[in-house]
């Protein structure tokens, strides 16, 4: 009777001290840090310094706002894109489903960095992609697209696209064809079928992707890095810029716990109102 | 919840508590070491493994293989430095605790060696293992006001600090003044090195940049600030502005001179020009930081590299200005086109309105870097 009301711990056991040494750990070190204050030529001092958490919010509000218009921005046009090619390969893949799987995830086989990086080759003033817009009329003869926000949020949306896609798919993918057929039965038009069966039936999976997408949108910085420039620096640009060059490690502290929170009270906020079983994936079992 | 889980939570947050505490145990540290500055003794003859931190192409392919035939000392050369402040980011920890992260050269700019100096994270030189450096030591270089008599740093190379044009776009941006030219809008970078970019702004502004006031560098900044939000100036880059320049994307940047020759390989249009307001001068200096290992290898680097015939052969490949005497002699001999070369051999016209790299007051230097890096971050 012992043994296995025990048990579950014990397999809890390797993701809780996964949890405490990689992620519970660092935290509260960082939490110390930021309540420091002084610098590196002078030393760091403990002393409750709170003021680094007004600071990071005053000094840095330009950054926050942009960074979530970005991340915003970015995770709504990945949803666009990634619905309607999750729904092609769930419902009209057929035998191709794996390969289009695979052609999705692809882009992955190669690094973050040099996929960044190859952006910045095709958006170049002089390159081919350009002369297109600007051909097409979308962008004016002498204007950019690199070093602006629209390559930014470009940028954000390709690398996180198939984070959207593929719980998206899932959840389509999950869901049993009878159901459709059924609403079709009950003289449901095409239409209807899909925002009254399909739709519902795959929230969970865009609740899940855009929270995929959005959270590490919101504390990139490779993006604005590589294809941004002064104007269109984000608040992950923010903090290693204070880390790294300026080496203020208790403001670079206190505003990574700051993006935090905003990222959590955003998150949550979302959730109710989406509504938790929707990403649990409960809510059409117990209605 | 159920109370089980209430407990493992609470027991949980406990430990996370404690062992957090534990790690804070250690100070965040900074403020520097107290110990005294020691010299890096020289011993014996020099042998073992011996590992250098420089700059992306600062060396040819060959000058590493032939030490190491010569000496039977085994190299690890590292290109790792790309940026002082990031570069002293990533080794400061392991200097605070009296190690050298394993190298036993850096290369570093004149203000950040001084920096590490005044932090007691390098040792001074035993110059009697050195004979080359004193002997060959250009003279315009011997007492630089950050070590007066060279006691711990050694010049890798010079360079200048100016103007790198494309000038197929832009024939006719000769001053920094130009390049807050409406002109140029969306044309122009410039480099995040707050002492490379700053005074050259302050110089468009007719300011004496060694004796500037703290409101000269922030009335710059404050330029700077501008041009950014005006959409002037569209970044602020380090070494990778030659990428940006090699595909076009702007026309003229603030950028180091050796890079504008190695840039003139791939397109003949680029090229470095003078600044009519004058340029900055500096150098990479080889230092060496406290705990570094076999320090008599790192010797037998240093005088090795200030043989003028071993000299020229670096200088011919990265065309910056080298601190050795003889070696333009040498390369005339050669045949190089690098002896031919103001950007390597500058002569006293070509440089007649430059200032050696200015440091901001040391009073104000937070604050200054902290506008500047506001600039940065938009």
């Amino acid at each position: 009777m012992t043994r296995s009301r025990r048990t579950p711990y014990f397999l809890l056991g390797p993701g809780l001290l996964w949890l405490l040494v990689f992620f519970a750990i660092p935290m509260a070190f960082m939490a110390y840090i930021s309540l420091n204050s002084g610098s590196l030529s002078e030393g760091f001092e403990f002393n409750w310094e709170w003021q680094n958490f007004s600071d990071a919010l005053t000094d840095y509000g330009t950054q926050f706002g942009r960074t979530f218009i970005y991340a915003g921005v970015a995770t709504v046009l990945a949803l666009l894109i990634a619905y309607p090619l999750a729904y092609a390969i769930a419902f009209k893949g057929g035998r191709w489903k794996t390969a289009l799987l695979f052609v999705v995830v692809a882009p992955f086989f190669t690094t973050y960095l040099i996929r960044t990086l190859a952006w910045q080759t095709i958006l170049a003033d002089e390159g081919p992609f350009v002369a297109f817009l600007q051909g097409v009329g979308l962008v004016g003869q002498d204007s950019e697209v690199l070093d602006t926000p629209g390559s930014v949020i470009l940028g954000l949306t390709y690398n996180f696209l198939p984070f959207m896609i593929l719980p998206i798919y899932a959840s389509l993918e999950a869901i049993d064809g009878r159901l459709v057929e059924a609403a079709k039965d009950l003289y449901a038009s095409s239409k209807t079928a899909f925002l009254r069966v399909t739709l519902p039936l795959s929230m969970p999976g865009v609740i899940a992707g855009t929270l995929l997408t959005f959270i590490p949108a919101a504390g990139d910085y490779i993006n604005a890095d590589f294809l941004g420039g002064a104007g269109q620096q984000m608040i992950g640009n923010v903090i290693q810029n204070l880390y790294i060059e300026q080496r203020l490690y208790p403001a670079a502290a206190a505003l990574s716990f700051v993006l935090m929170a905003v990222v959590l009270v955003f998150v949550l906020a979302y959730i109710r109102f989406a509504g938790s079983e929707a990403l649990m994936g409960e809510e059409e079992e117990r209605a | 919840m159920n109370r089980h889980l209430t407990k493992l939570v609470a027991a949980l947050a406990f430990a996370t508590l404690a062992m957090g505490a534990a790690a804070c145990g250690s100070d965040l540290g900074g403020g520097g070491r107290d110990e005294e500055v020691t010299t890096a003794e020289a011993e014996g003859t020099a042998s073992g493994e011996l590992a250098i931190s420089n700059w992306p192409f600062y060396i040819d392919k060959d000058t590493v293989p032939e030490f190491e035939q010569e000496t039977g000392i085994k190299v690890d050369y590292t290109e790792d430095v790309n940026d002082n402040n990031e570069f002293f980011a990533k080794v400061q920890p392991d200097l605070q605790n009296g190690e050298s992260g394993g190298a036993s050269i850096y290369v570093v700019t004149d203000w950040m060696a001084q920096k590490m100096y005044d932090l007691g994270y390098l040792q001074d030189f035993d110059k009697e293992a050195i004979p080359n450096f004193e002997d060959n030591l250009v003279s315009n270089l011997e007492s630089p006001a950050f070590d007066p008599e060279r006691n711990y740093s050694a010049p890798w190379q010079s360079g200048m600090t100016g103007l790198i044009v494309n000038s197929e776009v832009a024939p006719d941006l000769t001053s920094i003044a130009d390049i807050f030219d409406p002109e140029y809008e969306g044309e122009i970078e410039v480099l995040t090195e707050l002492r490379d970019t700053v005074p050259l702004v302050m110089k468009s502004e007719g300011v004496d940049v060694e004796n500037a006031t703290t409101e000269d560098w922030l009335a710059a900044i404050d330029k700077l600030g501008e041009a950014v939000d005006s959409g002037q100036i569209v970044d602020f880059t380090g070494n990778d502005y030659t990428a940006d320049l090699a595909r076009g994307d702007v026309a003229a940047v603030i950028g180091w001179s050796g890079d504008a020759v190695q840039l003139q390989a791939d397109d003949p249009n680029i090229e470095f020009v003078m600044p009519e307001e004058g340029c900055i001068q500096w150098s990479d200096n080889m230092v060496i930081p406290v705990g570094a290992p076999n320090p008599t290898a790192a010797y037998e680097w240093i005088d090795y590299v200030y043989e003028p015939e071993n000299q020229a052969q670096i200088t011919d490949y990265n065309y910056y200005v080298s601190p050795v005497d003889g070696v333009k002699e040498i390369l005339e001999k050669q045949g190089s086109d690098a002896a031919k070369s103001n950007l390597v051999f500058p002569d006293e016209e070509y440089v007649a309105n430059c200032s050696s790299q200015p440091n901001p007051p040391a009073e104000d230097e937070e604050e200054i870097e902290k506008a500047f890096q506001q600039v940065i971050t938009g």
